[in-house]
């Protein structure tokens, strides 16, 4: 019996399940992000056995409910071209959880995936890799927990492999064309590559070209990982809700930001952290944001 | 040389609050017990350290949230100095707190 590696959307945090949170990875120039660690994809491995699938819903009319249907098989899935305007793309596919499967310009199959909002994800699919998404089948997933996800991404992955004999080239381990990054495990930003190495611009500057060349910074006490303060992990939990991408520096990091606590206290007039810039406006600290966030105002000064 | 303050810190932030923004209403709270653990309170071994602030006052009217709590770290400029690490300060004019004025 064979045993594949297949990358597959295990991770815990996985990006899979909800890549349609926009994320990116830093493209500051004058900062220096973290090394990323190769630890965001985990592998399965899956044994290749026949399966049996139900399929005895699949003539049912899919309308309004997708609830009734049980998963099709990949073989009997439609496929749907993807549309070269993508602003049509959230139409012709559904916003719910289920597996997909992505189709280049010959019609190989490319990469299976499970995503919570399978629209969003072909959307960010078409936009980061056009060439390879032609075209997708989507298993829509009535049940919206992980188990039921990787079931479905499974029973497609076996199907595949027991008809081809290959693995999507998308899915082969160490392939990380499909995978977006997690917002979660985005890395703290650096103001200076390391105490050792002497400044050619004062630290007022760095945090001044920082705050306004990102629209959102925290600073706060610890990496975004592992806060080392509770109103710092307030306003990480805050702005993870939120769901806005923003840059994050640990003000507590001597070696690599080294004077920036007392220095960025006088760059705003804030003694305190945590502290949200915003377009290169102070919005204020754990309070300031807390009471916006209950009320609710927060997303507006995020798309400002 | 400066004698270390009889008062509390609380209540050295309470009068000048009290005095300075002429609050209708000024609380204070010393938290610092809920901070013992905390990095930056373990290195400098300083006692009150967070503190609760709940203000109102006139003069916050037509101020932006920014501008009352630098208003209010303004003033406690020196406690910051000296050992304050923390506020969390909520800020209200009267009419915000419902109080009658």
């Amino acid at each position: 019996m064979a045993t594949f590696n297949l990358s597959s959307p295990k991770h815990p945090n996985s990006p899979f399940v909800s890549s349609n949170v926009p994320s990116r990875i830093s493209p500051v120039v004058a900062f220096y992000p973290i090394p990323k660690s190769s630890f965001l994809l985990s592998s399965i491995s899956l044994r290749l056995r026949p399966i049996t699938i139900k399929t005895e819903s699949k003539t049912k009319a899919r309308g309004s409910s997708y609830v009734v249907s049980a998963l099709k098989k990949l073989s009997d899935a439609d496929l749907v071209t993807v549309p070269p305007e993508t602003e049509a793309i959230p139409g012709l596919f559904p916003s719910d959880a289920g597996v997909y499967a992505v189709y280049d310009g010959n019609g190989d199959l490319q990469f299976v995936g499970i995503s919570r909002n399978v629209a969003a994800s072909v959307l960010s699919h078409r936009k980061s890799v056009p060439e390879l998404c032609s075209s997708v089948k989507v298993g829509v997933v009535d049940d919206p927990e992980r188990a039921a996800l990787t079931q479905a991404w499974k029973s497609w992955m076996e199907e595949h492999i027991s008809a081809t004999g290959k693995v999507p080239p998308g899915n082969e381990s160490g392939n990380n064309t499909w995978v977006r990054q997690p917002p979660r495990k985005k890395s703290d930003l650096r103001l200076t590559p390391g105490r050792h190495v002497q400044l050619t611009v004062p630290l007022e500057e760095l945090i001044d070209r920082l705050v306004k060349e990102n629209k959102v910074v925290a600073f706060i006490k610890g990496s975004r990982s592992a806060p080392l303060c509770g109103f710092s992990q307030r306003i990480v939990g805050i702005l993870e809700s939120v769901g806005v991408d923003y840059e994050s520096v640990d003000v507590l990091d001597e070696e690599y930001n080294p004077g920036l606590r007392e220095t960025l206290k006088t760059y705003s007039s804030w003694p305190t952290f945590p502290q949200v810039f915003v377009n290169g406006e102070l919005v204020g600290g754990c309070d300031i944001l807390t009471s916006m966030y209950e009320k609710g105002e927060l997303a507006d000064v995020f798309q400002k | 040389m400066a004698s270390r303050p009889l008062l509390s810190r609380a209540t050295r932030i309470k009068s000048k609050l009290q005095s300075s923004l002429e609050a209708a209403m000024v609380e204070v709270e010393d938290v610092s017990y809920q901070h013992a653990g905390h990095v930056a309170v373990k290195e400098s071994g300083a006692s009150e350290t967070h503190f609760n602030v709940n203000i109102v006052s006139q003069k916050f009217e037509g101020q932006s949230l920014v501008k009352r709590h630098r208003m209010v770290y303004d003033l406690l400029f020196d406690e910051l100095q000296s050992g304050l690490h923390a506020l969390s300060i909520k800020a209200k004019t009267p009419k915000e707190a419902g109080l009658n004025n």
